[in-house]
């Protein structure tokens, strides 16, 4: 009796543990070797329990798909949970789930490794017709031969294609393709289609190896923004007509359809492609007849054969595989990251040795509700955006990862030079504020008749204490740590601020109706600007104080708070057509000086483009501050706009 | 009932639990007397400051100044700036640019400084070299300069309008201060958390949320599952069924996923720290019932209850005057686990993000859950995690104690 009662124990462990480590099988992934070890358990416990062969069986659904694509290269034959680890580069901070699709006209593919069409567009496995540097501002073409050409009017640009640029499949890179991807984007109002069609009349094809793009004209015959048409040769990709027409009739032109659709067997002109997808990982191959290791572009393939994301939990999953080494390039927030290399010794870096460690970018911003009573002045708002202690902000918040207000300055700027360059720096270094000046704050008030009459320490404006709330989505650590700040803040100046953090989709819907007034819980609310691009700043300025923006029901732009200036609204109308360097700077000084008067809102922290940190253990020659690449390679992770030249510098640390 | 109470406090264990948490208790009473600080209070500019004394610089400059002549002041103070690590990369980088391994001596720090300082060049890359080597020794380079100096070190104002340094003082190396001169003297016994703030003062208050959150949620729980245990037990009947149907599909749900439920559809403006305490009141209370219930049947049909049936007493007058005093020391007992469990609950609440507002006050289990999203954990600092977790165990273990301390003396298969 006794041992039969110990015999169905280790019976009952037994299927514990083997349905444990089924279950964990697929999920677990580990990007060394040492994965075949439990392997063998899950396929003796499978015949055991039939309930047990399901989580095997999803896999291996998974699976044929990845054959189709995996076929040609199956003489190389590496399994994708043991890739050899000296021709792998890891990623991490990128994918979150699983990958959906791989179709570049949709933005719902959730393939983050692959697809995204953005100022600093993701060009390994789709390539864009130039490649943005945000170091120097300046475009370097891919698949065009040499630089662009407005005309005389500035109303068509004109490019031509490198003769030897060709897709997936052998055939060339044709004008007709890039002139049917805009067909396609328009005909079935995509998302690049619809964010382009007020300013792209039209793409048409001169001949096989010219492409025209002709902007949208006003009524005097000036194209309307010959900025976004620019930057529309670096944002979006080129994509193969003759792939596109399949597709087409795939899904019986359906635009519904058309935008769903995976895509598996979408033709390409990247240097990298599908090798294996799951909930675990995505791996990417080098195609080894990519075009641009022709002498007209990059003269060589770059090095890692295989590009490969770990699907991580978290961040501080993300974290960890950092410091073992199984990733190589970070693009996640990791905090305190410096005591990753000063307190643990590991081979790890960043782009700048010393904080900010990161080139900042994008400014996220706090806006106010100009609608609360009370923010409507100036004083009130000026007053909040002044007492905030911006370098607790910046030292806590984000563990030194952003320049502070001392080396950089307020504008509507971000650190790099280039855009630094873009204002009179003397002429609003007076209205520049550094934060933690509460007797300045307690001044502007005082003088403006804002005070405390009823003695409870709160401030009165037409009789009501000021009171706000100050808010940003719940989870969203760093800006949840500034919130915390700028409550402090109010405090001390006679402002009750409490901070309080809703779900992102409660937060996402109600910030972005504009077409009404924000609701109570609102008053101050944290939301992001516009990174590095080829059309900033003026696309942030524009993002952030830009009337065009109020009463979209679905407003994804910019300019939350609702704030109107018509003198403001004309000089950011004016700046895309103007090309004299002296009247820009001009224009750039005047925006930034009714910003800083008017403080419609304020930024709390600069942000780099994308979090770049990288380990050497395997690899080595990451881009850094002073590397002495010509252009420089900017810090975005190897795949966004110039900085997929970095892969082609990369070394094994120990060949 | 005094007897009671005197057998209950010749239980050992219990008088040990009873301990553990009135030393508790009188902490967080005490304690912000003493440090009347807000717990909230951002002090630090910067995360995990390690624990410690902390000294105002500016201060140690004008206190009065002690020469102590030490021997091996010099020795630590280029240990603690050139370690055993840095003296061997030195070697590797000194070997790299070509200097024979002979002429080395890693021990001889006078000679292996100069020998680095005239070698050492940042633009050089020995090979074998990554970038992370070349930061580490920029930095190592920038960490050892001056360190064999035994010069004085000048202290100096900036004069604004000559636009010139004026000499203030100077500063020996064999100069002391003493710390109790100092007026600026700050100790941060558990060091600081990712906000900035001291984590014992934050820690005492999340103590006190925390109780608080543990006692409303207990008497809420046990309050509900002794009532409808006890009408349910003595009822019996459709009442009895009804009940327990209710009791019943309450306990196939777990109980802590109708928790996750109900703070997610509260929204984060209400979830305050009485409303998780309410929430977790209300949806644990099903065991307890069950168990009154059961007690409450096994007592129904005795002959004292009996006896006041036939005496016309009312339902509610044997319930509360036959039968509670039977159970009472079983429902002491449910309300001092509901306790502990209740502020575990609130820590597993907070740590998914569900817990109550973070401005507010500070519990436990947010403390924790911050310094998760820092990373703490992974970056060692374990000062912002460790302490929290011994409380919430001290706490738990305390309470059981106490919990089985009184079985024992209430439970007679249980008395020695």
């Amino acid at each position: 009796m006794k041992h039969r009662r110990l015999l169905f124990l280790i019976i009952g462990l037994l299927l514990a543990l083997s349905l444990t480590l089924a279950a964990c099988g697929p999920s677990v992934p580990t990007p060394e070797a040492e994965e075949p070890e439990p392997a063998p358990t899950e396929v003796e416990a499978a015949p055991a329990e039939e309930e047990e062969a399901a989580p095997p069986e999803e896999e291996e659904e998974a699976a044929p798909s990845e054959e189709e694509e995996a076929a040609p290269a199956e003489e190389a034959g590496a399994d994708p949970n043991a890739l050899p680890r000296n021709e792998t580069l890891y990623f991490n901070g990128q994918q979150w789930g699983s990958v959906v699709g791989w179709n570049p006209y949709s933005n719902n593919n959730n393939n983050a490794m692959t697809i995204a069409q953005q100022d600093n567009a993701r060009v390994l496995m789709f390539e864009t017709a130039y490649l943005y540097n945000m170091l120097d501002s300046q475009v370097y073409p891919l698949l065009a031969d040499g630089p662009y050409e407005w005309n005389a009017d500035r109303t068509e640009i004109t490019f031509s294609i490198k003769p030897a640029a060709h897709w997936s499949d052998g055939t060339p890179v044709t004008a007709e393709d890039y002139a049917y991807t805009w067909a396609t984007h328009v005909k079935y109002n995509t998302p690049t289609g619809a964010a382009n069609i007020d300013y792209i009349d039209d793409i048409v094809a001169v001949d096989d190896g010219t492409v025209m793009v002709k902007a949208k004209l006003d009524e005097d015959g000036n194209a309307l923004n010959p900025l976004l048409v620019e930057a529309y040769l670096s944002t979006n990709y080129f994509i193969q007509k003759a792939w596109t027409q399949t597709l087409e009739e795939r899904v019986g032109n359906d635009a519904t359809a058309l935008l769903a659709d995976p895509a598996e067997d979408v033709v390409y002109s990247g240097p990298y492609h599908k090798y294996f997808a799951d909930d675990s990982k995505v791996v990417l191959i080098r195609d080894d007849n990519y075009w641009g290791q022709d002498a007209s572009m990059w003269g060589s393939l770059p090095v890692p054969k295989y590009l490969a994301h770990v699907i991580f939990k978290d961040n501080a999953a993300g974290t960890t595989a950092l410091q073992a080494g199984e990733v190589d390039v970070s693009q996640q927030f990791n905090s305190n990251v410096n005591l990753l290399w000063e307190q643990d010794g590991l081979p790890i870096s960043t782009y700048v040795p010393d904080p900010p460690y990161m080139i900042g970018a994008s400014l996220p911003t706090a806006f106010f509700n100009l609608d609360s009573p009370g923010l409507d002045q100036v004083a009130v708002r000026k007053a909040i955006a002044m007492a905030v202690d911006y370098p607790t902000i910046i030292a806590n918040a984000m563990t030194n990862q952003s320049a502070t207000f001392d080396q950089v300055p307020r504008s509507l700027m971000n650190p790099t030079e280039g855009e630094q360059a873009l204002y009179d720096h003397e002429a609003v270094a007076d209205l520049q504020w550094v934060g933690n000046d509460i007797e300045g704050a307690n001044a502007l008030l005082d003088e403006a008749g804002i005070v405390d009459t009823d003695g409870d320490g709160w401030r009165e404006y037409e009789g009501e204490n000021l009171s706000y709330v100050a808010t940003c989505p719940n989870g969203w650590s760093d800006w949840q740590a500034g919130i915390e700040v700028v409550a402090a803040a109010g405090a001390e100046i006679g402002i009750e601020i409490t901070s309080n953090y809703p779900e992102w989709s409660v937060y996402q819907t109600v910030v972005t109706k504009s077409d009404a007034p924000l609701p109570e819980g609102y008053d101050i609310f944290m939301m992001w600007s516009d990174g590095a691009g080829p059309t900033q700043p003026w696309g942030r300025i524009r993002k952030l104080m830009s009337s065009e923006f109020i009463g979209m029901s679905s407003n994804w732009n910019g300019n939350w708070g609702m704030y109107a200036n018509p003198d403001a609204d004309a000089i950011i109308q004016a700046i895309p057509a103007e090309t004299d360097p002296d009247a820009l700077r001009e224009m750039y000084t005047d925006l930034v000086r009714i910003y800083l008067t008017e403080v419609p809102s304020f930024t709390l922290m600069y942000r780099p483009q994308s979090f770049h940190t990288v380990n050497e253990t395997v690899w080595t020659n990451f881009p850094y501050e002073g590397d002495g690449t010509n252009p420089p390679v900017p810090p975005l992770n190897l795949m966004d706009g110039w900085s997929v030249a970095g892969l082609y510098n990369l070394e094994l640390v120990n060949p | 009932m005094k007897h009671t109470l005197r057998q209950v406090f010749e239980s050992g264990k219990f008088v040990s639990g009873f301990a553990i948490f009135v030393a508790i208790l009188l902490v967080v009473t005490i304690y912000p007397l003493l440090v009347p600080e807000p717990p909230l209070r951002i002090i630090g500019q910067g995360t995990f400051f390690e624990p410690g004394i902390y000294v105002n610089v500016y201060d140690s400059i004008s206190a009065p100044h002690f020469t102590l002549n030490l021997d091996e002041a010099a020795e630590r103070r280029i240990a603690g700036r050139l370690a055993d690590r840095d003296r061997g990369a030195i070697l590797t980088w000194l070997v790299g640019v070509g200097i024979p391994e002979s002429e080395i001596d890693i021990a001889n720090t006078e000679q292996l400084l100069d020998q680095w300082f005239s070698n050492f060049d940042p633009t050089v890359r020995i090979p074998g070299m990554t970038n992370a080597d070349r930061n580490y020794y920029i930095r190592l380079n920038s960490s050892i300069q001056g360190l064999l100096s035994t010069e004085d070190v000048i202290i100096a104002h900036a004069n604004e309008e000559t636009a010139s340094l004026e000499a203030a003082g100077t500063i020996r190396p064999s100069a002391y201060v003493n710390v109790g001169q100092i007026p600026n003297v700050r100790i941060l016994p558990l060091g600081t958390d990712n906000f900035g703030r001291d984590v014992l003062t934050e820690l005492v208050k999340a103590t006190a949320v925390s109780l608080k959150i543990g006692f409303v949620a207990g008497i809420i729980a046990t309050t509900i599952g002794l009532i409808l245990g006890l009408v349910s037990g003595y009822v019996g009947g459709f009442v009895d069924d009804v009940l327990m149907f209710i009791t019943n599909m309450f306990i196939v749900i777990p109980s802590f996923v109708l928790l996750i439920l109900i703070s997610f559809s509260i929204s984060q403006e209400q979830r305050g720290a009485v409303t998780i305490a309410v929430v977790i009141g209300f949806t644990s209370w099903v065991w307890t019932a069950r168990a009154v219930r059961s007690q409450v049947i096994s007592l129904r049909n005795r002959d004292h209850v009996n006896l006041s049936k036939l005496s016309g007493h009312s339902i509610a007058h044997i319930i509360f005057r036959d039968i509670l005093p039977y159970i009472a020391s079983y429902v002491v007992m449910a309300l001092i686990l509901q306790i502990s469990s209740a502020i575990l609950a609130e820590a597993g609440l907070s740590i998914l993000g569900l817990g109550p507002k973070t401005t507010e006050v500070p519990t436990l289990g947010l403390m924790m859950n911050w310094a998760m999203i820092y990373q703490a954990h992974i970056l060692g600092k374990w000062w912002a995690y460790l302490p929290v977790i011994i409380v919430i165990a001290l706490i738990a273990f305390s309470m059981n104690l106490m919990n089985t301390g009184l079985d024992q003396v209430f439970n007679p298969a249980l008395r020695e």
